[in-house]
C-alpha cells in the first residue's frame, strides 16, 4: 500500500469524521446559541450570539411555567422507568428460565406488539382513558408509557437473563435460598447492565413522548415538557429565543444521560437488536 | 469515553450475544411450581393486554362504527360496516397525498438512514480510540435530541424569513429569501422532514452496525486482503453477508419507525392540518379523530396504517425466524 | 352587499328575551343560588381558560381579578391562557374527554358548536334575574343563543380592519386607500419607497383576513335554505374577492411567501418587528403591538377595510362569550366569576386594556363616544360594515377543519387556482353541512 494512498485515505477519514461531527452537532449548536442569544428574534442574528443572556431561560422557567412541566415530566419518566423495569425483569425471567405452554407464542406476541404503531392506538386509548377518568392525570400517561416500553425491555432483558449461568442459580438453591431470594441477590444484580439500557430507553420514551401528552393533557398544570413546549411555542408567536431555551432544558438531561451511559447502551442494544 | 468500544467490551459483548445459551430452557421440576412463570408474567401481560392488545382490537371495531362526540358521551355506537373504509379509499387525498407521503417518505428515509448509519459505522471502525470516543459522543448527542425539540430546530433553521439556513443560502445568492417559503411545498417540506428524521435515526444504525462489525472475525478480512480484494469487495463479499441479520434488523426497525412518523410532521408549519398536501397517514388519522371528532373514520385510517405495517412485520419475523430459533 | 347590522339583531333579541322568560323549561342548569347572591366557596378552585393571541398581555388584569374574586367568594382562580391557534382543537378534545374547565372564554362562532355538543350550561335564567338582559350587545347575544337558551355571556366584541404604519405611508407619500385598486397602488408605492418592507402580508393561516374580500366582492360564505346550509364560497362573486385578496400576494407581490404559513400572531409579530406596512388586524392589536415594540408609538393608524369601489368591505363581527361548562362542580361559583368579569368595573377595565369592545351596551356607547383615533375606525367598521359567519354549530366544525385557511394556503403557494381551491373548500364545507353534527 503506497504512502500516497494511505495519506489519501487518512484525509478521507478525517473529512468524514468532520462531516459526521458537523451534521450531528449542528442543530444542537444552533439550539444553544439561539437560546442564549438576546437578539434571537430580530431576524438579523449571526451564527453565534453577539449578546449573551440568560433572559430566555428566566422567561420560560418563570412565565412559561416550565418549572411545572419539568417536574411533571420527571415524575412521569421516573415512574415509568421503575414500573417498566420491574415488570420487564419479572417477565423476562419467566420466558428465559422456564418452559411452559404458549411460551413461544408469547414471545412472538411481545415482538409483534412492538410493531404496533402507537399513533394508531391514540384513538382507542383516548376513549379508554376518558371512560376511566384518566385524562389530565399523569398516572394515565405513566401506564401508557409503561406499556410502550415493556416489549423492548422484555426482549432486551431476556438476553441478559439467558446469559446468566444456571450454575449460579443452582448454587444459591444449594445454599438454601428461596426463589425470591435467589431472584433478588443473583438475577437482579447480574442483569444490572441490561436494566440500565432498558431504563434509559423507558426514560427517554416517557420524557420525549408527544402525541399522548398533547392528547391526554388539557390542563396546563399537568403538562409535560413536550406538550408544554408546543403550547408555549404557539402562545408567543415566533419567540425563537424562548422556544430554544425551552428545547435546551428538555434536551440537555437526555443528552447527558445518553453520553454518560453510551457504552452500556450500545451493549444493551447489541444484545437486544443483534439477537432479536 | 475512549474505552467506549474498546476490545474488552467488544469481545464481552460479542461473546454474550453470540453464544448466549439459547437452547430451550429445561423445566425445573420440584424446585419451582409450574404456575410461577405465569405469576411473573401476570403484571406485564395485564399491562400489554389492556393497553396494547385491547386497544388494537378496539381500533378495528371503531373503524366499522360511526363514532363521534355523541357516541362518546352516550356510549352507544352505530355500525356502519365498511362505510368508513369506503370513504377513505374513495378519497383522492389517500392516493394522491397521504399514501405517497407515508410510503415514499419512509422508503427514502430508511435508505438514507441505513446508508448514512453504515458509512458512519465503517468510519468509526477505522479511526483511533480517541476519535472514536469523540465521534460516538457526537452521534449520541444527535440521537438524544427529542423529536419535539429537534423538529423545532429544523423548522427554525429553514424558517422562511429569519432561518439561518435560508439567510445563508440567500446571502450566497442561491435562493431569493423574499420569494421562498419551503414549508408550503410538499417536496421541500418533506425534504426538511427527511433531514430531521435521518439526523435522529442514523445514530442507532451506526452504533448497531459498529457493534456488529466488531464481532467479525479478523482473519477472514486479512485473508481477503492478502488475496488482493479491495475495500469495497471486502465490504460487499465479507462484511455484508456476515452482518446480514444486523442489516435486516436496522432496516426493518427503521422502516417501522419511519412509516409511522408523526411528531416531526405534525409540528412543522402547516403539518397539523392546514396544508392538506403534507398530510401523511398518521397525521391524517389523528386530525380526523381527535380534532374533528370523527373517531370511526380516523380509526379506519389508523387500521390501514397498521395493516401496512403488519405486512412489514411479517417480513421482519420471517427474516428473524430464518436466522435463529426463539 | 349584504351587511347584517346589529340593529337587526337587536329586534331579534327583544323577541328572544320575551320568549325565553316563560320558556326556560329546559333541563335544570345546576344553578342553586340566586343570580346575585354572594356565595362562600372557601378552599375551592375554579379553572378558567382565557384565549390569547394578538391582544395585549392580560396577566396583570387577571392577577387583579383573582384577588377580587378570592375576596368575594373565598375561592381561588386557576387562569390558563390558551393560544387562539390551538384553542379549537383543545376545546374539542376536552369536551370529548370531559376535561373542560369551569369557565372559559369561547369565540362567538364556536359557542353554538360547543352548546350543541352539550358542553355548555344555559345561562339565560341567571342573566335575566341579574337584570342584565337589556344591557347586552344584541349581536353577541344572538351568536350565543340556540333554541332560546343563552350559552355565553357576551364578554367583548371585536372586529378587524386595517392597521397601518403612518410613518411608512407618509414616507411613500400615500394616503390610506379607499378602494381595492388603491390598495394595490398604495402597496406598490410603499414597496418602491422601501423594498425591505412587506406592504400588505396575506397570512395564509388567517381566515378572518379573507372573509372581508369574499363579502366585499358580493359573495357569501354559505347560505341557508330550508334548514340546510350550502357553501357559496365558490360563487363568482366570492371568487372575485378571493382573486383580488390572494392576487395582492401572487400577482402584485405585496406580500411575502413566508406569510403563506403565518397566522395572525405571526402577522402581528412581523408588524411589531417593523417589517409590515399594513395588515388586516383587530382593534385589540395596536395595544399589543406597542407593548411588543414601544418604538412604534405614534406610528400606528387604522382604517376600515375599503370596498371594491369605495365604501367598506364588511368584516367579521367577532368576539367572545364567557361560558360555563357542564363539568363545573359549582355552577354558582362559576356564574359569580362570569358576572364579575362580564359586568361593571372589570368589564370596563378589560375593554380599556385590551382594545376589545365591551359586551354590554352602556360600556360600548361610552367607548364610541370617546373618539380615539385608534378605536373609531374599528367602531366605524363594526357599525357600518360588520357581518357574521353562518350561525350554525356546523360552521364551528368547518373552522376546526381549517377549510378556509387550507384554501388560502393552496392558492398562495400556487398549488391551486382560485377556482379549484374555492371549489374544493365548498365541497369540504358541504360535506360537513350534509353530515350534520
Amino acid at each position: 500500500m503506497s504512502a500516497g494512498r494511505l495519506g489519501g485515505r487518512r484525509l478521507l477519514v478525517t473529512l468524514g469524521g468532520l462531516a459526521v461531527l458537523g451534521f450531528s452537532l449542528f442543530p444542537v449548536v444552533i439550539m444553544l446559541s439561539t437560546a442564549f442569544d438576546a437578539r434571537a428574534n430580530d431576524g438579523s442574528r449571526a451564527l453565534l450570539p453577539s449578546d449573551w443572556t440568560l433572559d430566555n431561560f428566566r422567561f420560560v422557567l418563570d412565565e412559561g411555567r416550565f418549572t411545572t412541566y419539568l417536574t411533571n415530566s420527571l415524575l412521569v419518566a421516573l415512574s415509568t422507568v421503575v414500573a417498566s423495569g420491574l415488570l420487564a425483569l419479572l417477565a423476562s425471567v419467566a420466558v428465559s428460565r422456564f418452559t411452559f405452554r404458549f411460551r413461544t407464542s408469547l414471545l412472538v406476541m411481545v415482538l409483534v406488539v412492538q410493531m404496533v404503531p402507537l399513533e394508531a392506538l391514540v384513538i382507542p386509548l383516548f376513549i379508554q382513558a376518558k371512560t376511566l377518568g384518566m385524562l389530565n392525570h399523569l398516572f394515565g400517561l405513566v401506564v401508557v408509557y409503561v406499556a410502550f416500553s415493556l416489549p423492548f425491555a422484555i426482549w432486551t432483558l431476556r438476553g441478559f437473563v439467558a446469559a446468566i449461568p444456571r450454575e449460579l442459580e443452582e448454587a444459591a438453591y444449594v445454599d438454601g435460598a428461596s426463589w425470591p431470594r435467589m431472584f433478588w441477590s443473583i438475577l437482579m444484580p447480574l442483569c444490572a447492565p441490561g436494566l440500565v439500557a432498558t431504563s434509559v430507553f423507558s426514560f427517554i420514551t416517557a420524557w420525549n413522548e408527544f402525541v399522548f401528552a398533547i392528547t391526554f393533557l388539557n390542563d396546563q398544570d399537568s403538562y409535560t415538557v413536550a406538550a408544554g413546549l408546543r403550547q408555549f411555542f404557539t402562545q408567543y408567536g415566533t419567540d425563537w429565543g424562548a422556544v430554544m431555551a425551552g428545547s435546551t432544558l428538555i434536551t440537555i438531561p437526555v443528552m447527558l444521560f445518553f453520553v454518560a451511559v453510551q457504552r452500556k447502551l450500545s451493549a444493551g442494544l447489541v444484545s437486544g437488536a443483534v439477537k432479536g | 469515553m475512549a474505552s467506549t468500544l474498546s476490545p474488552d467490551t467488544r469481545t464481552g459483548t460479542a461473546r454474550r450475544s453470540r453464544s448466549a445459551p439459547e437452547q430451550p430452557p429445561r423445566r425445573r421440576r420440584g424446585l419451582t411450581p409450574s404456575w410461577l412463570p405465569w405469576v411473573l408474567l401476570a403484571p406485564a401481560l395485564t399491562v400489554l393486554g389492556g393497553l396494547l392488545l385491547y386497544p388494537l382490537g378496539r381500533v378495528v371495531t371503531l373503524s366499522v362504527q360511526d363514532f363521534g362526540l355523541r357516541q362518546l358521551v352516550t356510549g352507544e355506537s352505530e355500525w356502519v360496516g365498511l362505510g368508513n373504509f369506503a370513504e377513505v379509499l374513495a378519497d383522492p387525498l389517500l392516493w394522491r397525498v397521504a399514501l405517497p407521503n407515508t410510503a415514499v417518505f419512509a422508503l427514502v428515509n430508511v435508505a438514507l438512514t441505513v446508508v448514512v448509519g453504515t458509512l458512519v459505522a465503517l468510519l468509526l471502525a477505522r479511526v483511533g480510540p480517541w476519535a472514536r470516543g469523540l465521534l460516538t459522543s457526537a452521534i449520541m448527542v444527535a440521537w438524544a435530541i427529542p423529536a419535539v425539540t429537534g423538529t423545532y430546530v429544523w423548522v427554525f433553521l429553514f424558517d422562511a424569513r429569519s432561518g439561518p439556513v435560508m439567510r445563508l443560502l440567500g446571502s450566497l445568492g442561491l435562493i431569493d429569501p423574499e420569494t421562498t417559503n419551503w414549508f408550503t411545498e410538499r417536496l421541500p417540506f418533506y425534504g426538511i422532514a427527511t433531514l430531521n428524521v435521518v439526523h435522529h435515526g442514523f445514530p442507532f444504525v451506526a452504533v448497531t452496525v459498529l457493534a456488529g462489525l466488531m464481532t467479525l472475525p479478523k482473519d477472514a478480512m486479512e485473508a481477503a486482503a492478502l488475496d488482493g480484494a479491495n475495500a469495497w469487495q471486502r465490504f460487499w463479499h465479507i462484511t455484508v453477508p456476515l452482518l446480514k441479520p444486523v442489516f435486516a434488523v436496522v432496516t426493518i426497525l427503521s422502516t417501522i419507525w419511519d412509516f409511522k412518523v408523526f411528531t416531526q410532521i405534525y409540528l412543522m408549519p402547516g403539518g397539523s392540518g392546514t396544508n392538506r398536501e403534507v398530510l401523511n397517514l398518521g397525521t391524517w388519522s389523528y386530525i380526523t379523530a381527535i380534532s374533528q371528532n370523527r373517531y370511526g373514520l380516523g380509526a379506519a385510517i389508523a387500521v390501514l396504517l397498521t395493516l401496512l405495517l403488519l405486512v412489514i412485520t411479517m417480513f421482519y419475523l420471517r427474516t428473524l425466524f430464518r436466522q435463529e430459533e426463539l | 352587499m349584504r351587511t347584517r347590522r346589529w340593529t337587526i339583531a337587536a329586534a331579534a333579541l327583544c323577541l328572544l328575551t320575551a320568549g325565553c322568560g316563560s320558556g326556560s323549561g329546559k333541563a335544570s342548569s345546576g344553578f342553586e343560588a340566586g343570580a346575585d347572591e354572594t356565595i362562600n366557596a372557601e378552599g375551592e378552585t375554579l379553572t378558567v381558560w382565557i384565549m390569547e393571541g394578538t391582544n395585549p398581555d392580560a396577566e396583570p388584569f387577571f392577577d387583579e381579578l383573582s384577588t377580587a374574586f378570592t375576596e368575594e367568594t373565598g375561592a381561588e382562580l386557576d387562569v390558563q391562557f390558551v393560544p387562539w391557534a390551538e384553542a379549537h382543537d383543545k376545546f374539542v378534545k376536552s369536551i370529548a374527554g370531559g376535561t373542560t374547565p369551569d369557565v372559559a372564554e369561547v369565540g362567538t362562532t364556536w359557542t353554538p358548536e360547543f352548546a350543541d355538543a352539550g358542553a355548555l350550561v344555559d345561562l339565560s335564567s341567571q342573566v335575566e334575574s341579574s337584570g342584565l338582559s337589556n344591557d347586552l350587545v344584541p349581536g353577541l347575544v344572538e351568536a350565543g343563543t340556540i333554541d332560546g337558551a343563552l350559552y355565553g355571556m357576551p364578554w367583548y366584541a371585536g372586529v378587524r380592519s386595517v392597521v397601518y404604519r403612518t410613518d411608512l405611508f407618509e414616507a411613500a407619500g400615500v394616503e390610506p386607500p379607499t378602494t381595492w385598486d388603491e390598495i394595490v397602488t398604495v402597496g406598490k408605492a410603499i414597496k418602491k419607497a422601501d423594498p425591505d418592507v412587506i406592504p400588505f402580508p396575506i397570512a395564509g393561516d388567517s381566515e378572518y383576513g379573507a372573509y372581508p374580500f369574499v363579502w366585499g366582492g358580493g359573495g357569501e360564505i354559505a347560505v341557508e335554505e330550508g334548514g340546510t346550509w350550502t357553501s357559496t364560497i365558490d360563487s363568482p362573486e366570492a371568487q372575485q374577492g378571493l382573486e383580488f385578496y390572494t392576487g395582492l400576494a401572487t400577482e402584485h407581490g405585496l406580500s411575502t411567501p413566508a406569510a403563506t404559513t403565518w397566522n395572525e400572531a405571526d402577522l402581528s409579530d412581523a408588524f411589531s418587528r417593523g417589517e409590515v406596512a399594513m395588515m388586516i388586524s383587530g382593534s385589540w392589536t395596536p395595544g399589543a403591538l406597542l407593548e411588543a415594540n414601544p418604538d412604534l408609538e405614534g406610528k400606528i393608524g387604522a382604517f376600515p377595510i375599503p370596498g371594491p369601489d369605495g365604501g367598506y368591505s364588511p368584516s367579521f363581527l367577532g368576539g367572545s362569550h364567557l361560558s360555563v361548562f357542564n363539568t363545573a362542580e359549582n355552577p354558582d361559583l362559576a356564574w359569580a366569576l362570569v358576572r364579575l368579569m362580564g359586568t361593571g368595573e372589570f368589564a370596563e377595565k378589560w375593554g380599556d386594556q385590551s382594545g376589545f369592545f365591551p359586551g354590554t351596551t352602556p360600556l360600548l356607547e361610552k367607548v364610541q363616544a370617546a373618539d380615539d383615533p385608534l378605536v373609531s375606525p374599528f367602531a366605524t367598521q363594526m357599525v357600518e360594515a360588520g357581518a357574521s359567519l353562518p350561525v350554525t354549530p356546523l360552521y364551528g366544525q368547518v373552522q376546526g377543519k381549517k377549510t378556509v385557511a387550507a384554501m388560502l394556503q393552496s392558492i398562495l403557494s400556487g398549488d391551486k387556482s382560485v377556482e379549484e381551491a374555492s371549489a374544493a373548500a365548498a365541497d369540504e364545507m358541504d360535506a360537513v353541512f350534509s353530515r350534520g353534527s
